[in-house]
């Protein structure tokens, strides 16, 4: 079998998720046996015209959110060239933190970043940085612009999925080191195929199918709140359930699949992993989840309680806004309606 | 906006909510026509999701009628809803939904005049507030 030949990018950012893929340890040396790396501007320093002179890619790991016109172009060439596009990590998978802009609604979004022009020109005025692409009117996930094939969430993504999905993608079950560990938190269709050697569904999410809460290893109890807790303010280092503390942990919203890694280390849920299978909308249920635990009958109370949170909108959506926010997301391009 | 007409989801206690409506209607109490009711059986059942979804499908404004607190048919359900409905409101203004468009009111069954009174009431406020349009655009 030829060597699969790859792309790697990252688009609006932090390219934790490219460090994230170096980051499968002995495994890199497997991906070499059946893997080319095409295009990987971030550790190779690939240029666009090596991706201009090959015909086609087979897979494109595509991780960020789409935020300026650069992005946008970026994802419609590499999605022209690939056979396989694979949106990883939060911001391609949700929209990500950067999504999280969508909230202004000042024109801020919408506005021109310092040293462009409306047709995006370069000017060139002391002092200010060149040639800075356009923003767009809103921050978008990666399957809002072009389809995406598969899905691996997270912040960044944990290696065991992503060398899952490497694994089963382009190394389509050839490579020696057979993979056993993250298939078994996988849902069974994909571990399935992944252990067979053939490629998933398409639209598949590479991560769990239950909630974060599933597989937390803390205790729960009875859920009862009298004051709320920002995460970074006290709690109790014992093993009990972070959201019976009064801190909001998402795990009940969240697909799970991390084994519940920060709520083990005593940190609430942030929901990197999206939405868990069946649910509306995150918010909603997480409303939901904290008001019944207030131990109060009395609406002042209630009120009072209720005034302590602050920034719902960013925190039970902080990873998901462009896409999972059912008053606020723009429809995605379904692989259904195809 | 002088011909906008609101619609607005009305989730309604089998209880009391509905009964209160059913009789508004057959004792002829004047009310607009733009409430689209939804019977629960309990206002302690009405998800935050419910009232998400019917505002992404298009409601202007959402009404929750339950019994009030101590009246309930299953003793604590409506503590439920009273439990919930300043967090949703809370989430839906920041989402950019005015807090008029939500609104958890108590009716009891002998309430008629109250929930004729409360629907034009609601429907003359989100006529005023106009279409709910979503924050973002594309």
């Amino acid at each position: 079998m030829p060597n699969k030949k790859i792309a790697i990018f990252t688009a609006t950012g932090c390219r934790a998720c490219e460090n994230a893929i170096l980051d499968i340890h002995y495994q890199v040396s497997s991906l070499a046996h059946c893997a080319d790396i095409i295009f990987w501007p971030y550790v190779a320093g690939s240029q666009w015209s090596d991706l201009e002179k090959q015909e086609n890619i087979d897979v494109c790991f595509f991780a960020g959110a789409i935020r300026t016109a650069g992005d946008r172009e970026a994802a419609l060439k590499l999605r022209e060239k690939s056979r396989m596009m694979v949106a990883c990590g939060a911001c391609a998978a949700f929209g990500g933190i950067p999504g999280l802009s969508n909230l202004n609604r000042s024109g801020m979004v919408g506005g021109q970043p310092q040293g462009t022009t409306d047709n995006g020109q370069q000017t060139h005025e002391e002092g200010k940085p060149r040639g800075l692409p356009p923003l767009e009117s809103r921050v978008s996930a990666l399957s809002q612009i072009v389809k995406a094939d598969y899905f691996v969430p997270g912040c960044p993504p944990p290696q065991n999925f992503l060398w899952a999905a490497i694994q089963s993608l382009v190394c389509e079950g050839i490579s020696p080191a057979r993979l056993t560990f993250a298939a078994s938190r996988l849902p069974e269709a994909i571990s399935q195929a992944v252990s067979a050697g053939i490629l998933p569904p398409k639209g598949s999410i590479f991560a769990g199918e239950k909630a974060v809460c599933a597989t937390c290893s803390r205790v729960k109890e009875e859920k009862r709140f009298e004051t709320y807790k920002r995460s970074y303010q006290d709690y109790e280092a014992s093993g009990r359930c972070l959201l019976e503390q009064g801190l909001l942990c998402q795990g009940i919203t969240t697909r799970g699949g991390c084994g519940g890694l920060c709520t083990a280390m005593g940190q609430p849920c942030r929901g990197c992993f999206g939405k868990a299978e069946n649910i509306f909308d995150p918010g909603a249920k997480m409303v939901s989840a904290i008001s019944s635990t207030f131990d109060s009958e009395d609406a002042q109370e209630i009120e009072a309680i209720v005034d302590g949170f602050v920034d719902l909108l960013g925190t039970f959506y902080r990873y998901t806004l462009p896409t999972q926010c059912a008053l606020l997301s723009a429809p995605s391009k379904d692989l259904k309606h195809e | 906006m002088s011909d906008f007409e609101p619609k607005i989801i009305a989730f309604l206690c089998n209880w009391c909510a509905y009964v209160a409506a059913d009789t508004a209607g057959i004792a002829r109490y004047k009310q607009k026509p733009n409430v689209r009711v939804i019977r629960v059986l309990c206002s302690g059942m009405v998800d935050p999701s419910y009232v998400l979804k019917a505002f992404a499908a298009g409601a202007d404004a959402v009404l929750v009628g339950g019994c009030h607190p101590g009246d309930c048919h299953y003793i604590s359900g409506n503590f439920k809803a009273m439990r919930r409905a300043p967090l949703l409101k809370k989430l839906l203004t920041e989402m950019g939904v005015a807090s008029g468009r939500f609104r958890l009111e108590w009716i009891a069954a002998s309430d008629a005049p109250q929930y004729a009174e409360i629907i034009n009431e609601m429907c003359e406020e989100v006529a005023g507030l106009g279409p709910l349009s979503p924050s973002i655009t594309e």
